[in-house]
């Protein structure tokens, strides 16, 4: 009987996610008792809701049948396979070994990278610490990272000449590479709104940027100006300065490694680097040096000029914040760091 | 400020007796829902109730034998352990197995060299520990690493050196350490990583003074301890970064009495256990460590614990291990 | 920092009359919202009945703070806020809209006016406009005119109610909440 209802509900949850691709909440509906003939699933306005009282059936149940499957005592097709675990997923995503059996159905093409990391997208939306979820979106990212090997290694190569046949197939690559980069940055940016000083999402957005956008100096800097605003908001988020203090010694560590990078020879912004976008990085600047590369000398003081910018302004952002909110150990922590920073430089 | 306020008609008392019974009781009920979806790290909240029982002097209640079995029973082909039949073998859930045979004195439960094997082949070229096959790293799978291997008295099975110097890579600027290099400093981390340097020797790596201080800034006016700036207090942390004060010697920084204080509030007096903030829903990770912490302090009704690896100190000595601490 | 409601209520003799509200509950779980919406106007109304006259006051409830100001002439209004936003700006949007509200809507409406019949828009404005206190008013002019030490703090809801009283009972006990925001209470409470 309880067979029958949870096949049922785990049914209807995939035929769900097949009538709305566009699901983007999941969430316990406070219902202590069952009604009458109808499905404990919900959806509205893209968000999927669970009834409470079918969890205590639903979740033994999916449970027991994934490990009857992990000890070989129990036969699933890769389908049921797909449909038992991105239910136990979504209502306790730290159990490891489901994600494991994901990754084992990644690695035979069963799944694809987008789904996986959708899925992780939705328990986050539910549980935004998880551990685990955020532990397997890195191993899922690895594997995109690995399929484009040549714009992953570009996105690492800090300046320098690429093979010819990179270049051509780059503007493609790196465009899946960016969009799933700024995707990246969306999911820590709403986990980060949901739990405060999250410590497992900055820390994951900290690994993305070492990892998918190494050197790429425009891209840090958009995450500082756009970080902005954010911090403001949320004053006694450790994390989220922490990040901002992570974007600044970056920076700070391009620009005086890289005199003749493409950055200063390059438009450079003539103000605040928060309000105009800087110049094409080297994974769009197609490889070409411009002239502007002789002269060393003048670079390393645009790029001085520019760290010293930086730094004004940081200080500036945390005095105002200081005197407008008063009492925050964050914002004088932060204080203390930037001027480490500055120290360090 | 983020706080709690601890009512004057709380808990201050220890209440071990209640305390043993909710642990004792805990096991039995594993049919419920709530068990099951904690199931995936059970070898983790094994460790917990049995440490917190031993410490109490109620070890003889739990089912020794039951638990070997059940240990033996998680130990894969690749010498790793997992939290549970049939669930995939990790570091984490590695070390608590071992920590419990420690216990118990019988790690010849399970196949001693291939899960020095197992461990080995987790570290990186780097120094660093992947937790498992799928690669996470976090200087929490390094402590777990060389905590498993210094009870095992296998130490010498890993490049040291090179898991030294990946764990002081992860030093920041306050002093403190995160899960990786460039990662916010974090309290339990900080445990993690001062444990992991006091297990290979290397604590006069750290700066004590500017670590101590960050750790006792840790503590709030109710006396409890949070893990990172403008986070509530939780009694887990009490351990971690207790645990951490001690291990670089400077507990005497902590204002001990009202720390005290805000661990005992945190009982429940109808069930027993502890939870993270007073008036919070009891479990065992909490409980384990507020009668941890409270050892820590001094309290005589409790065991002495080591600070390093959580345990009973008679069971250091059991096994002659000493990690280093600072003075 | 986040504003999740602004109440404009009456105090009546013997019970708390709702005149007009406004929500941000965006940053809620969508199943959830609707149930919180309910327990914010319980609790807003409830901080009111328990106010005095001519009062101000701050009252903690897990992360968040509900700031009230009773008026002389019983008009009220309660701002639930998380814990990082100023005290001081609330005070400030509190004084501001009773002010409005009571040259818009006469007072002969308040005892028995409801959220339906009364007509003033500029709750949700404000609210939406007051989520950046930085960019909402000149918040150091605020501070010189409020004395904060004449704002009363209360620690929990508790001790804003009678000895004996429980709040687990007013909750069961209240018309207003509806099955599921009472069963989302239960869930609510206790856990970490
Ligand atoms: C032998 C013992 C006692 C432990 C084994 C070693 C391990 C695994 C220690 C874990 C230490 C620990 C608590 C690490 C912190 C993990 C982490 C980064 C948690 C992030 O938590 P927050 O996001 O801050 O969550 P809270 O707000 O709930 O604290």
């Amino acid at each position: 009987e309880v067979d029958v209802l949870v096949q049922r509900v785990v049914k209807d949850i995939s035929n769900a996610f097949k009538r709305n691709p566009n699901i983007d909440e999941i969430g316990v509906i406070p219902c202590p008792e069952a009604r009458y003939n109808r499905s404990p699933i919900v959806l509205v306005e893209n968000k999927l809701g669970v009834e409470s009282w079918c969890i205590k059936f639903l979740l033994p149940y999916v449970h027991n049948k994934l490990l009857l499957y992990r000890q070989r005592k129990h036969w699933l097709d890769r389908e049921a396979l797909v449909d038992i675990t991105s239910t136990l997923l979504l209502l306790n995503p730290d159990f490891t070994t489901a994600w494991n059996v994901r990754k084992e159905l990644l690695q035979c093409g069963v799944l694809v990278p987008e789904k996986d990391l959708y899925l992780g997208k939705l328990a986050l939306t539910k549980f935004p610490k998880s551990p685990e979820t955020w532990i397997h979106r890195r191993w899922v990212l690895q594997q995109v990272l690995q399929r484009f090997p040549a714009a992953a290694c570009r996105s690492q190569q800090q300046h320098g000449e690429m093979e010819s046949s990179e270049l051509q197939r780059s503007p493609m690559l790196s465009d899946q590479l960016t969009r799933t980069l700024h995707e990246e940055m969306k999911v820590c940016c709403d986990a980060a709104c949901r739990y405060p000083s999250n410590y497992n999402a900055w820390s994951h957005r900290i690994w993305v940027l070492q990892h998918m956008a190494r050197g790429n100096i425009k891209f840090f800097h958009d995450e500082l100006s756009s970080m902005r605003v954010w911090v403001s908001m949320h004053v006694s988020d450790h994390s989220g300065f922490h990040y901002r203090q992570f974007l600044l010694k970056e920076l700070m560590t391009e620009l005086s490694q890289a005199p003749s990078s493409s950055y200063a020879s390059q438009n450079r912004p003539s103000t605040a680097p928060s309000s105009s976008p800087p110049h094409p990085s080297h994974t769009e600047a197609n490889g070409e040096l411009t002239g502007a590369e002789a002269s060393g000398d003048e670079e390393r003081q645009l790029n001085s000029a520019t760290v010293l910018q930086l730094f004004h302004q940081e200080l500036e952002l945390c005095s105002d914040l200081i005197q407008s909110f008063p009492g925050h150990e964050t914002l004088w922590s932060h204080r203390r760091h930037v001027f480490y920073l500055w120290h360090l430089w | 400020v983020k706080d709690v306020i601890i009512k004057p008609d709380g808990p201050n008392t220890l209440l071990l007796d209640k305390h043993a019974d909710y642990i004792a009781a805990y096991g039995s009920k594993n049919d419920d829902y709530e068990y099951t979806l904690s199931e995936y790290l059970r070898m983790s909240g094994i460790y917990w109730g049995l440490t917190v029982m031993d410490l109490m002097g109620q070890l003889p209640r739990m089912n020794q034998q039951e638990i070997i079995d059940f240990i033996t029973a998680c130990q894969h082909e690749c010498g790793g352990i997992s939290a549970s039949i049939g669930h995939d073998p990790h570091l984490l859930y590695t070390l608590s197995a071992i920590q419990i045979l420690c216990l118990y004195d019988s790690t010849d439960a399970i196949d001693v060299d291939k899960v020095v094997e197992y461990i080995k082949g987790l570290q990186q070229e780097d120094g660093s520990f992947a937790g498992d096959k799928w690669g996470e790293i976090d200087t929490r799978f390094s402590f777990c690493a060389a905590a498993a291997l210094a009870l095992l008295g296998r130490m010498d099975a890993i490049n040291v050196d090179k898991a030294v110097e990946f764990v002081l890579s992860c030093m920041n600027f306050d002093g403190g350490f995160g899960c990786r290099p460039g990662s916010e400093s974090h309290a339990g981390q900080i445990y993690c990583c001062t444990g992991f340097l006091s297990l290979t020797g290397q604590l006069h790596q750290v700066n004590a003074d500017l670590l101590g201080w960050w750790l006792c800034e840790r503590q709030l006016l109710s006396g409890g301890l949070n893990g990172r700036p403008e986070k509530l207090p939780d009694v887990c942390y009490s351990w971690w970064v207790l645990a951490s004060l001690k291990i670089i010697g400077k507990i005497h920084w902590i204002d001990k009495a009202k720390l005290r204080t805000f661990i005992l509030a945190c009982q429940d007096e109808e069930t027993g256990g502890f939870a993270d903030r007073p008036g919070d829903m009891v479990d065992p990770f909490h409980t384990l460590f507020g009668v941890a912490g409270l050892s820590l302090l001094g309290d005589k009704q409790i065991k002495p614990v080591n600070p390093v690896l959580c345990m009973p100190e008679d069971i250091m000595q059991r096994l002659n291990l000493k990690p280093e601490l600072l003075s | 920092m986040k504003l999740y409601s602004l109440c404009v209520i009456y105090k009546g003799a013997t019970k708390a009359n709702l005149l007009k509200a406004a929500y941000d509950l965006s940053s809620f779980s969508f199943f959830q919202r609707s149930s919180v919406q309910e327990f914010m106007t319980f609790t807003s109304a409830l901080i009111v009945e328990r106010s005095t006259q001519g009062s101000r006051a701050s009252v903690k409830e897990q992360e968040y703070l509900c700031h009230v100001y009773v008026r002389n002439d019983n008009l009220s209004a309660v701002v639930i806020a998380d814990t990082e936003y100023p005290q001081r700006v609330c005070f400030s949007l509190l004084e501001k809209v009773l002010e409005e509200f009571s040259r818009q809507v006469d007072s002969i409406n308040w005892p028995s006016g409801n959220p339906e019949s009364i007509n003033y828009k500029a709750l949700d404005v404000h609210l939406a406009k007051y989520q950046n206190p930085r960019e909402a008013d000149a918040m150091t002019k605020v501070q010189a005119e409020l004395d904060e030490t004449k704002i009363i703090l209360h620690n929990t809801m508790e001790s804003l109610l009678e000895r004996g009283e429980k709040l687990d009972d007013l909750v069961a006990k209240s018309e207003h909440l509806g099955n599921q925001s009472k069963a989302f209470y239960k869930t609510a409470r206790k856990q970490n």
